[in-house]
């Protein structure tokens, strides 16, 4: 069971933050090379984020992002309230286009340029 | 211990049937893999959905210490 008060937190944090990172280290100063990833996108779309040091309460923090969105492993980065994924999933949103376009911002033209249509999304719907 | 590479493949297939799975060793070490999974129960969910059904696949290797880190690419079968 996670802690009530830190996981009462944490969904406060997520509500007040559009864009919430938690992450190992700083932005500043990341202490692992995932968290690093993530920041390295965020800053190549050059949008502004909320970022959180999980590793003063690495246990308890794991635990309460179990219960609120079934996710152990940090990095995690929310956007509007709902986790996106990890560093792997940021890249690969990066790459395709897709990041910005989660963030609700223009992609900079020194980022990987669109690679064609995103293979991952749903189809769409045509009434 | 090292985890085994085809015992992962086929957790991950058996809970995605109809899956190609490819599972390799990033860093020779046998703990850190990466996995490459294309299955038809990805159509229409978000990347976090279908990391999830692929990491709960293994999740038994996650808590007995086998594995330390999986990174996964998912896409839908082509």
């Amino acid at each position: 069971m996670a802690d009530a008060e830190l996981k009462q937190k944490v969904e406060e944090l997520i509500a007040a933050n559009p864009v919430l990172l938690f992450m190992k280290g700083t932005p500043e100063m990341p202490r692992c090379g995932f968290s690093m990833r993530v920041v390295q996108a965020l800053d190549t779309i050059d949008v502004e984020y909320g970022a959180i040091d999980v590793l003063p309460a690495l246990q308890p923090l794991r635990e309460v992002t179990a219960e609120i969105s079934d996710w152990q492993t940090f990095p995690q980065l929310y956007v509007n309230g709902e986790l996106l994924g990890g560093a792997d999933i940021v890249e690969e949103m990066l790459a395709s286009g897709e990041l910005a376009e989660a963030l609700g911002v223009e992609q900079p033209q020194a980022a990987p340029a669109p690679q064609g249509p995103p293979a991952q999304s749903p189809p769409l719907q045509i009434e | 211990m090292a985890a085994d590479l085809t015992e992962i493949e086929r957790m991950i297939a058996a809970a995605l049937p109809g899956a190609r799975v490819s599972v390799t060793d990033e860093t020779g070490t046998g703990d850190h893999l990466r996995a490459i999974v294309a299955a038809p129960q990805f159509e229409g969910l978000t990347r976090i959905a279908q990391h999830r059904l692929v990491k709960s696949a293994v999740s038994e290797r996650f808590d007995d210490g086998t594995i330390h880190a999986l990174s996964v690419k998912t896409e839908l079968p082509g």
